[in-house]
């Protein structure tokens, strides 16, 4: 087998192991919210269902927020200019509001497992 | 003719019926027999799955009133489904610090419930208890790598 064709077989396999491999998906940069001047984005975030996930939140605003989800059960207030890792367990498939409390509600936005 | 009308509306009223029913428990909170006991009289009918419904929490309007604080207070914070909060060590210990400084403050239990509930009602003791039971928690979770709580739950 040729240089080139067992180069080419490896980077299929990884590439192949990477979408096969969910944990791999959630590991990477698709796993984050940004809070910043009344708003966050995403405001939908998709994450996979049934896979434990490292969801990264980050502050860009200049005032403390509060990452709050009831359905999620989980509450972390995220000081300006920080992120911080929430660990979200495997989810079933379903939608999961959150909010940043310390805007009473107003900033909001929602996890979709699917 | 007025005491008539609020008569009848009362009576209306106890047709629009809540619900009071206790879920199942499915990972309390685990704490030193002291602090656990403190906590069962001054939280848990709001704050968990284990709510004693008195009598008066079945005639409206009050029932409706008690619901809301119980539906809501499991929302922001249930005993009852402590091991929720574990698999997020962040969580956890932002739940522990808003009790420890709630109850620290003395704006947990609320003043209209410690009237209701003499029982509920915390010394500067258990206060105390509870406040370095939680901060003596924190430092020993604090010691430990990973995301998830070694407090556990029962």
């Amino acid at each position: 087998m040729s240089l080139k064709t067992t180069a080419a077989s490896i980077l299929s396999l990884t590439l192949l192991a990477a979408i096969a491999n969910p944990s791999a998906r959630a590991a990477d940069d698709s796993s984050q919210l940004r809070f910043h001047g009344g708003a966050v984005e995403p405001t939908s975030l998709m994450l996979p269902a049934n896979t434990p996930v490292k969801l990264r939140v980050t502050n860009s605003a200049d005032a403390a927020i509060e990452f709050e989800s009831f359905e999620l059960h989980r509450e972390r207030v995220v000081q300006p200019g920080q992120t911080i890792t929430v660990y979200l367990p495997a989810l079933p498939r379903g939608t999961y509001p959150f909010f940043d409390d310390f805007s009473h509600g107003a900033v909001k936005g929602e996890i979709v497992s699917r | 003719m007025i005491l008539w009308s609020a008569a009848i509306a009362i009576l209306v009223a106890q047709f629009v019926r809540v619900d009071r029913s206790n879920p199942a428990v499915p990972g309390d909170l685990s704490a030193p027999p002291v602090v656990k006991d403190a906590l069962e009289r001054a939280c848990y009918d709001c704050h968990s799955n284990q709510t004693r419904w008195p009598w008066y929490s079945a005639v409206a309007p009050l029932s409706w009133g008690i619901h809301y604080e119980v539906d809501e207070g499991r929302r922001r914070l249930n005993f009852s489904s402590w091991t929720d909060y574990t698999s997020d060590r962040g969580t956890e210990d932002q739940k522990l610090d808003e009790v420890a400084s709630l109850i620290a403050s003395e704006a947990m239990p609320p003043w209209y419930y410690r009237a209701m509930h003499p029982g509920a009602r915390l010394t500067a003791a258990e206060r105390a208890t509870i406040t370095r039971w939680v901060a003596d928690g924190k430092s020993s979770n604090a010691s430990r790598a990973g995301g998830v709580s070694e407090r556990g739950a029962r």
